[in-house]
């Protein structure tokens, strides 16, 4: 592939490359912005090479990823495998629209399986090989992210009713 | 699929939310060509110079003939000259012939 071809087509998936990396970085702007400058860099300097260019938005997604998991970890903000395997606690007070806020309480891996699967439109199959584990667990967390999910919006509808 | 319809409510209105995000343009990436054209132009340069400088000097031939003309003394104590014509190779002598001759 070469520069031009690739020029477009990260052009093309700019938007949604912007979002994902704003969603690996816990929903911070300007780390988003550094992450996605990165990752162009190691894309066009060849340091990334796209393989299969049926798979270019799972491998853009992939490289966005692990670009924010490094920059999570300078800043002292990533958190390990284990660490994010603990289920939050539903706080007392959630607004129903922050989005952002509700999709944080759940624990990485599976923000991450619902996000590309509910927002960007991919498979489980994608998810798994963006987030490079094996289906079954995928789906896991996939199956685990959808019933913490709703469990947590019926608690928020549930807040507003009592509220009003 | 009417279990996912509350969760794709949920994501459809955050997309809704995430249209008002301030998207940063996309940069310009000047990457540093290397221009193949300076070094191959130098290297043209200096073979092209070399060329010129080791132009091949026509070798002077050598003479095909000399003539050897030798004052010698006759049978009746008379001087006379003799000419010979040799091949250029008859007559070339080793600088230290002489002294296989002399001792």
């Amino acid at each position: 592939m070469n520069r031009k071809q690739l020029d477009l087509l990260l052009k093309t998936y700019h938007r949604e490359a912007y979002i994902w990396a704003r969603q690996c970085c816990a929903f911070d702007d300007e780390m988003a912005k550094d992450v996605l400058q990165q990752v162009y860099l190691k894309i066009l300097e060849g340091k990334a090479k796209l393989m299969e260019i049926d798979k270019a938005k799972t491998w853009l997604f992939s490289i966005i990823r692990y670009t924010s998991i490094d920059q999570l970890r300078k800043s002292g903000k990533f958190l390990s495998l284990e660490d994010s395997f603990e289920i939050e606690d539903i706080p007392d007070e959630i607004d129903q629209t922050d989005y952002q806020g509700l999709i944080k309480k759940l624990p990485k891996m599976q923000q991450e399986v619902l996000l590309m699967v509910f927002y960007h439109q991919m498979t489980i199959e994608q998810s798994a090989e963006v987030l490079q584990i094996g289906l079954g667990t995928a789906r896991t967390h996939y199956d685990r992210g959808k019933k913490k999910l709703k469990e947590i919006i019926t608690k928020t509808q549930i807040q507003e009713q009592h509220g009003r | 699929m009417e279990d996912n319809a509350e969760l794709k409510r949920f994501f459809e209105n955050m997309k809704e939310q995430d249209r008002e995000l301030d998207i940063p343009p996309f940069p310009s990436y000047q990457t540093k060509k290397f221009n193949f054209w300076i070094p191959a132009g130098i290297a043209a340069s200096l073979a092209l110079l070399g060329l010129i400088m080791n132009e091949p000097q026509p070798i002077p031939e050598a003479p095909r003939e000399v003539l050897i003309i030798t004052l010698q003394e006759g049978e009746n104590n008379e001087q006379e000259f003799v000419i010979e014509e040799k091949a250029y190779l008859d007559v070339w002598e080793s600088p230290t012939a002489s002294l296989l001759t002399d001792y």
